[in-house]
């Protein structure tokens, strides 16, 4: 008779991969076989975690078939099963999974596509943090970015290509060769935004998040453009709350 | 009585609310005893908490966690636990509820309540767990039966009996879900009625009701519980012969796979509220 960790280990291996060695032998089958009944319990899981990735990558899946979504997230699942319970956490590197999955790797953007939904889910679901009052910022010692907020790069004009494949987008007509995009993504009360931003605002928001210290981010804007309108920057950056 | 008056407090039947329902329940505010919500989809920040403390300041909540994973013999999450410790603070729920089952092995969360062994083993680390929550969160957890698909071969303690002794040795209660009743012992052979007479009345704090689905499996009827539809004739009857036996405990309806309309789900839970008025009469005629 096998100890509860040994079951549990035998029944993991069978409903996550396909051995069913151990758990077959422990499982009576009466009607039913007990393969037939791990069976019901590996393709609840299966569903259900592909549906947990399908509602925090709804563009991805819109962009390539849905059987092959169902696919990929399969082959995703079986080898990089959640840690947790808390379903809005589960997905974080399936940009990278992407990355190196050979059936769709004539998609290129497909990866930052999927980086700007996992940002969107992290804005959406990141802690409360009150915005930095302006009156408050001169006597501000060190400032951060909203808990809310990722910076994003893309040889790829993801931005466009997430908003053509929204439900009710007109007719996907994006360029491909529009060149980089540098996106600030972030939670607006209930509603995640992304926004393009300058070379000069991305390495002011680059800087700020690493060194909490607004005179090194508006350094390194200067380096990245001299002519950078620092004062309309920083007043952008209040009025979206972004700054905490 | 007030007509009104059928379906409010926490003695009602109520509704597990899922994401599509949240803002019409927050715009209409319809007349429903209180609401049952997963635990795990409120433990970020943002907008679903926030709904939810809004809902809160209108509605009993009960707080019914899917993740804990109580039956795992490698030891709770004690980040997860604290996670739920902080959810039960911030919303001061009726009632707090976990699964017997389990969901974690070697660290891989399995996203699905899988069946335990009815073993002395088991019933130890259930125990011991159970009794780490309550302490955690300074009061009664409910635990509920699972729906099964497959039970072992060693597994020597009838379930409703396992469940009486972690109620008696942990001191919770039990979330009596009478569809997974119905399911399990459909599926695996056993009388729904007869594990109700067994199951200890003091101890039910609360009971669930949902739809389920007939597939098949090797060309064999199989039930899943998939709260994909209406509560089934079969399940009324089995909660009626319930209340019976418990009397009027809080009832949830609950609906997760093609959610329908919240009409519908205030349909059924008003069916639930009837009846759960009948049992609470009946009560009061015996006594």
């Amino acid at each position: 008779m096998p100890t509860l960790r040994e079951l549990q280990t035998g029944f993991g291996a069978a409903v996550l991969g396909d051995d069913e060695s151990v758990a077959a032998a422990l499982v009576r089958g009466d009607g039913l076989s007990a393969s037939a009944r791990l069976g019901v319990y590996r393709h609840h899981i299966f569903m259900s975690l592909t549906a947990a990735l399908e509602s925090t990558y709804p563009v991805v899946a819109r962009l390539v078939d849905p059987r092959f979504f169902r696919y990929a997230a399969h082959e995703y699942i079986r080898d990089n099963p959640p840690a947790g319970p808390c379903l809005f956490e589960y997905g974080a590197t399936l940009p990278e999974f992407l990355e190196r999955f050979e059936p769709s790797r004539h998609l290129a953007y497909l990866p930052d596509v999927a980086r700007l939904e996992w940002a969107m889910n992290v804005a959406l679901n990141a802690p409360e943090a009150t915005p930095i009052d302006p009156d408050a910022l001169r006597s501000q010692g060190a400032v951060a970015l909203h808990p809310s907020v990722t910076l994003l790069t893309s040889p790829w004009p993801v931005d466009a290509l997430w908003r053509a494949n929204q439900p009710n987008a007109p007719e996907p007509a994006v360029d491909l060769q529009a060149g980089d995009v540098r996106l600030r993504v972030w939670r607006v009360g209930d509603e995640v935004v992304f926004r393009a931003l300058s070379t000069a605002g991305f390495a002011f928001h680059d800087t700020l998040a690493r060194t909490h210290h607004l005179a090194d981010a508006a350094d390194a804007a200067l380096s990245a453009d001299p002519a950078a309108d620092l004062a309309e920057l920083l007043r952008e950056m209040l009025d979206a709350e972004v700054l905490v | 009585m007030d007509p009104s008056a059928r379906l409010t407090g926490p003695g009602a039947s109520g509704i597990g609310l899922r994401s599509p329902h949240l803002a019409e329940v927050l715009a209409t505010r319809p007349a429903i005893g209180w609401l049952e919500v997963h635990a795990e989809n409120y433990m970020g920040g943002g907008p679903a908490i926030r709904g939810l403390e809004a809902i809160r300041r209108d509605y009993p909540v009960s707080i019914h966690g899917v993740g804990l994973s109580l039956g795992t013999a490698g030891g709770l999450s004690a980040a997860h636990l604290e996670r739920l410790a902080a959810l039960v603070d911030r919303i001061q729920p009726m009632l707090v509820s976990e699964h017997l089952s389990w969901s974690v092995t070697g660290g891989v969360y399995l996203n699905h309540l899988l069946p335990l062994p009815y073993t002395e083993e088991a019933l130890g680390v259930m125990c011991a767990h159970v009794a780490r929550v309550q302490d955690r969160l300074g009061r009664r957890l409910l635990v509920e039966n699972p729906s099964s698909y497959a039970r072992f071969e060693h597994s020597p303690i009838p379930e409703a009996e396992f469940l009486n002794e972690v109620a008696l040795r942990s001191g919770c209660g039990l979330l009596c879900d009478v569809n997974n009743v119905y399911v399990s012992c459909r599926n695996l052979g056993g009388n729904p009625a007869e594990y109700l007479e067994r199951v200890d009345p003091a101890a039910v704090g609360e009971i669930h009701l949902a739809g389920h689905a007939v597939n098949e499996a090797d060309g064999l009827p199989i039930l899943i519980d998939d709260h994909g539809s209406r509560v089934t004739e079969a399940v009324w009857r089995l909660y009626a012969r319930g209340l019976a036996r418990f009397g009027p405990v809080p009832t949830l309806v609950e609906w997760d796979t093609d959610i329908p309309p919240l009409a519908v789900l205030l349909e059924e839970a008003a069916t639930a509220g009837a009846m759960l008025q009948d049992a609470g009469e009946n009560r009061a005629h015996a006594a």
